[in-house]
């Protein structure tokens, strides 16, 4: 994992985010305990408690088919849940080259690239 | 009547397989399905499966898996390019990205289609061993091999050998890191043989049989470094002893306890270069030279496998497109800027620039691999190149028909005349895909690209090599631009630093100097416009912009880059 990921202030709130290990795609954990596919579903925890959090994700990451299970700290802005970091940024946005690719993009869609 | 058998031709410009290659590759493409089974079964953990998908090109990235397909020293078929589009149609978002390592990266893989696509490549002797991992990586070539003018020598049936020794290698499949060979035979290095792990130089030895310049320890990344010269003339029949020899070297004290000294660069500097050169030579000396002897009749049975172009006459090809020159100013300045001379009087080599203005460098979508299979077929005896500057290459296209050529490039946004200019960018995926980028490349390549799109201005500007990475493994070539723009993290923020002065070529090979402390993104493209401004108004007659800067050293540009607003 890397320790970029990871970066968080004592006082802030992160969420939970991976990867599916069966298409790669990115998820955030919901307060519902499922894995949701848009970052505004997602459950924010206070810092002090993520790593517990992280360490319940991990225990069933096999049995949930994910992987690189971390938390990523966020704020909240008047449109929701915004990752503090440009590379959380833009990984929870999707690709800022392609607006289209947005991250509920249908899995198995054709695409049609501009 | 009897049946009548008749052998298809070989392709032209790659090395045709045989069953025993096809046989390989099933095997391969089995043995990943089950791997992918298990992973999916929980019998192999991710730690466990990570170094196997990676084996098999497969990485995940920022937002998905990402298969990198091998395109072996950058050499393909029509039918292969259209193995490709349909894979970028069926299982990705409709396009790919070219790379700087002449292979191709599809950025939205599902791991479960994963062997169902290697099953498609292979099915078009494709695969994706030697793009990921601790091994001896696609070997690059010269994107004008077996065309270029100024060939000495074809270096593709080197860097097949080379591939066939490599691939699997039991000693060299866990090395401290990977590590990349490139070669060319043409004294002018279009490969950047001076900044690969191994760089080749081939040309005609005393005998008639080739002999090869050998550097050493080159390479960009976190320790930017131009490889060392070992060998000045190594005869054909010791090639593959001589690197066997320096690959155990670097398998035996490469630096495994650290990733960032685990390079050979690191291992050539730690040593020194003579006492590098003693311990390779010691190797040599002690090795079962009969063993690895590589013997023309190899050679010779290698070069067999791979199909020539059948030229016909060209007749009056050179006066028709001087008349279709002539007649239409903007194919001129295509042909101009996008062509490269042949060695058969008539014919010449296109790059087809794969940066149009504003565009993502290196992105091709399906219909345009369609079409360049089409154009391929139709007009280079089937064949394709991709080069490492991220552009492709028609390497046989008759001068007559360059005209058609272009028109069909310029109807589907292939057809921009950039080659060697400065919006002929250099870019890595960055951050917008790439799990270890600090900062996009492609959106400040875009910039760049339509602020300097102008056609005018590219020429006033003229030859420039501008490379983005978007950190420091260097993927963009930052070091090896005449501009180099690195994308950095500034707590938790993009941010670009500026290097100047850097140069891939040959003798002049050079590094890119840092010019200061990282900048915006908008603003490093004003910074950059103002580097060209001082560069326009301080050039003497004819003086290149890496000549300039040589000339001036970098304190005009630095001032001018961080002059007030």
């Amino acid at each position: 994992m890397d320790r970029r990921n990871n970066r968080r202030d004592a006082e802030g709130i992160s969420v939970v985010t991976a990867n599916r290990l069966l298409d790669g795609r990115i998820v955030w954990l919901g307060a519902d305990g499922q894995w949701k596919t848009v970052i505004q579903d997602a459950e924010p925890y206070a810092n002090s408690a993520i790593e517990d959090v992280l360490q319940r994700c991990n225990a069933r990451a096999q049995q949930e088919a994910l992987v690189g299970i971390y938390g990523v700290q966020v704020t909240r802005t008047v449109s929701g849940l915004q990752p503090v970091t440009s590379r959380e940024r833009i990984r929870a946005a999707g690709p800022s080259v392609h607006p289209d690719f947005t991250p509920d993009w249908p899995t198995h869609q054709p695409a049609l690239h501009a | 009547m009897p049946h009548v058998m008749t052998q298809p031709a070989l392709p032209v410009g790659h090395y045709a397989y045989d069953s025993v290659d096809r046989t390989f590759l099933k095997q391969r493409v089995a043995q990943f399905k089950d791997q992918v089974e298990r992973r999916l079964s929980g019998a192999l953990t991710e730690e466990e499966f990570k170094p196997l998908r990676l084996m098999n090109g497969l990485y995940l990235q920022l937002h998905a898996y990402m298969l990198r397909v091998a395109i072996p020293y950058g050499v393909l078929d029509a039918a292969q390019m259209r193995t490709l589009a349909h894979i970028a149609r069926t299982y990705d978002r409709d396009y790919g990205h070219f790379t700087t390592r002449q292979n191709i990266q599809f950025n939205w893989i599902r791991l479960e289609d994963t062997p169902e696509i290697l099953t498609v490549l292979a099915e078009a002797d494709m695969h994706a061993i030697q793009t990921s991992g601790n091994c001896i990586r696609n070997v690059t070539a010269d994107q004008f091999a077996g065309a270029a003018a100024d060939e000495v020598l074809d270096p593709r049936v080197y860097a097949e050998i080379l591939r066939q020794w490599s691939t699997l290698h039991p000693e060299f499949t866990f090395l401290p890191r990977k590590f990349k060979i490139a070669i060319s035979g043409s004294k002018q290095d279009r490969v950047a043989a001076r900044f690969h792990d191994i760089g080749l130089i081939a040309r005609e030895g005393e005998n008639g049989r080739p002999v090869f310049e050998v550097f050493v320890g080159g390479g960009l990344g976190r320790t930017p470094a131009i490889g060392t010269r070992l060998r000045d003339d190594l005869p054909e029949e010791d090639l593959i002893a001589y690197l066997e020899a320096i690959l155990r070297v670097y398998n035996a004290h490469g630096r495994r306890d650290n990733i960032y000294k685990a390079r050979i660069k690191i291992l050539v500097q730690a040593l020194g270069a003579e006492e590098f050169f003693n311990q390779v030579n010691a190797e040599f000396s002690a090795m079962d030279r009969a063993r690895y002897r590589l013997p023309e009749a190899t050679v010779e049975a290698i070069r067999a496998r791979f199909g020539t172009p059948d030229f016909a006459p060209a007749g009056d090809a050179a006066e028709k497109l001087n008349a279709q020159r002539k007649a239409d100013q903007v194919f001129d300045a295509w042909v101009a800027t996008n062509t490269h001379a042949h060695k058969q009087p008539g014919y010449c080599s296109v790059t087809v620039s794969c940066k149009p203005t504003g565009g993502i460098p290196g992105d091709v979508t399906s219909a345009q691999m369609d079409l360049l299979a089409d154009l391929a077929e139709r007009y280079s005896f089937g064949e394709l190149r991709i080069t490492h500057l991220q552009n492709v290459v028609l390497g046989h296209v008759r001068q007559d028909a360059l005209y058609e050529v272009w028109q069909a490039l310029a109807q589907n946004g292939l057809g921009t005349a950039n080659i060697g200019f400065m919006t002929d960018i250099i870019a890595c995926p960055g951050l917008d895909y790439c799990a270890l980028a600090n900062a996009r490349s492609i959106p400040i390549a875009q910039k760049l690209s339509a602020r300097f799109g102008s056609a005018d201005l590219q020429r006033k500007i003229g030859p420039l090599r501008l490379n983005i990475s978007g950190c420091i493994n260097a993927c963009g070539h930052h070091h090896a631009g005449h501009i180099g723009i690195l994308g950095v993290d500034k707590r938790g923020e993009e941010a670009f630093q500026i290097t100047l002065g850097g140069s891939s070529g040959g003798e002049d090979a050079s590094i890119g100097q840092i010019l200061g402390s990282a900048m915006s993104e908008d603003e490093t493209v004003d910074a950059i416009a103002r580097i060209i401004d001082t560069y326009l108004s301080r050039r003497t007659a004819g003086e290149r912009f890496i000549e300039t800067c040589r000339r001036l050293g970098t304190a005009p540009f630095k001032d001018a880059a961080y002059a007030p607003a």
